[in-house]
């Protein structure tokens, strides 16, 4: 492929005009040269917009008058804040401003719903990415850990603490009334429309006491939020992690986006969790709730 | 002849190393994702698997784990292939029990194939 040039008119274009193999293999496209691809197929993309409640309509393709593909951005919307996700451009047509169009396409797309506050990740250390949103006002609020563990580890903690199990509707009341604000992904939306969504409150002999949420999938744990009421956080994540880990011991486990200052970190350490990368969260406007 | 599975899924990595080993007399099959690339694993029997770590259903970490956990595949080698930083690929080896990594971009096939044939020879 050609690199664009420079004069050629760049078309942004609602992203609901295409399927999701088209979005996918776009997507794959902009990221393959990463060091860390992630790709996705159709069905894992699908996914992600009714999870991320992404909005395709207001997402966007950048191509050329010609059908040539350049990149893609999308937009996830809820009450009253927007998550810019998925920028990216396909690797010949980078430093030629189609980031920044479709970046600023995107913002555009949240003014006409009438949003101010946006959020987004950034990978650490992806330097162009992270210099292009602080030139548009975003600024850092902290950073985010993407940690796993394997199954094939044998760690054998416990800690004797009383567990009880909740349901997706539990768990969903405990997030509505969590005190953090959470990154996208773990926000009880995320939660709302996601399958197979459960709990455990743990209580501790020392008074210790807390929950926690997760997604469990055919072949993978996810999607954890942790909230102490009383006592060490450290000992009731651990209880609670152990007691996931021994209720379902084959299986692998990704948690994403868990922030550095969570006060439940040191326990997933304990139970063998490696951190595989960090992301910086970027906030433009102010959380209003 | 040794039996050889690539689970991979972007097409010229896919392409670039079956003609490499196919010149080496291997019989080689192809996944393009996670879940095929479990099932080709337990009808071919192989005994080695070049295994990507991004895989566009489940990441090749979580299909590691499911390959160690099926006793029918107890004697395949895993061999991780990824651009990763390799001390965080060395971690993934570890932790998910594979027998041992070839580092992207893969740049001389003979280098490569012969990587192969160390592991498959361990």
């Amino acid at each position: 492929m050609l690199p664009v040039n420079q004069s050629a008119v760049i078309q942004l274009i609602p992203a609901n005009q295409y399927t999701f193999e088209q979005l996918a293999d776009i997507y794959n496209q902009t990221r393959i040269d990463y060091i860390v691809p992630m790709p996705m197929n159709a069905t894992r993309l699908a996914e992600y917009v009714e999870t991320y409640d992404v909005s395709l309509e207001h997402s966007l393709v950048a191509k050329l008058a010609n059908g040539e593909m350049l990149g893609v951005i999308m937009l996830g919307v809820r009450a009253k804040r927007v998550w810019i996700t998925r920028l990216g451009v396909i690797p010949n047509n980078r430093r030629l401003g189609i980031g920044k169009a479709l970046f600023n396409g995107a913002l555009e797309q949240a003014q006409k719903l009438s949003i101010n506050f946006c959020t987004l990740e950034v990978i650490k250390n992806n330097i162009p990415a992270h210099q292009m949103f602080l030139k548009f006002g975003f600024r850092e609020v902290g950073e985010l850990l993407v940690l796993r563990r394997s199954p094939l580890l044998t760690k054998n903690i416990s800690l004797p603490a009383n567990i009880q199990s909740f349901d997706k509707p539990q768990a969903l009341a405990y997030l509505n009334h969590h005190p953090v604000v959470q990154a996208w992904t773990n926000q009880y939306e995320s939660f709302l429309n996601s399958h197979e969504v459960a709990g455990f409150y743990a209580t501790l002999e020392d008074g210790s006491r807390g929950w926690m949420a997760y997604q469990r999938q055919k072949f993978l744990l996810s999607r954890f939020v942790f909230h102490t009421e009383a006592g060490d956080p450290t000992k009731v994540a651990l209880a609670l992690l152990t007691h996931l880990h021994q209720q379902y011991p084959r299986l692998d486990t990704h948690v994403e986006n868990i922030h550095s200052n969570n006060p439940h970190l040191p326990a997933f350490y304990e139970v063998g969790y490696i951190e595989a990368f960090r992301r910086i969260e970027m906030w433009h406007g102010e959380f209003t709730g | 002849m040794p039996k050889i599975l690539l689970i991979e899924d972007i097409p010229d990595n896919v392409e670039l190393i079956h003609r490499a080993l196919s010149q080496t007399g291997f019989e080689i099959s192809y996944a393009d994702d996670a879940e095929t690339g479990m099932a080709m694993a337990l009808k071919t029997m192989p005994d080695l698997i070049l295994l990507d770590l991004g895989l566009p259903d489940y990441d090749g970490q979580t299909l590691a784990s499911w390959l160690r956990q099926e006793e029918r595949l107890s004697k395949t080698k895993i061999v991780v292939m990824s651009a990763w930083p390799e001390e965080a690929v060395r971690q993934v080896v570890e932790s998910y029990q594979c027998d041992g990594y070839i580092m992207k971009p893969i740049v001389k096939l003979s280098a490569f194939i012969s990587q192969v044939r160390s592991y498959l020879e361990k």
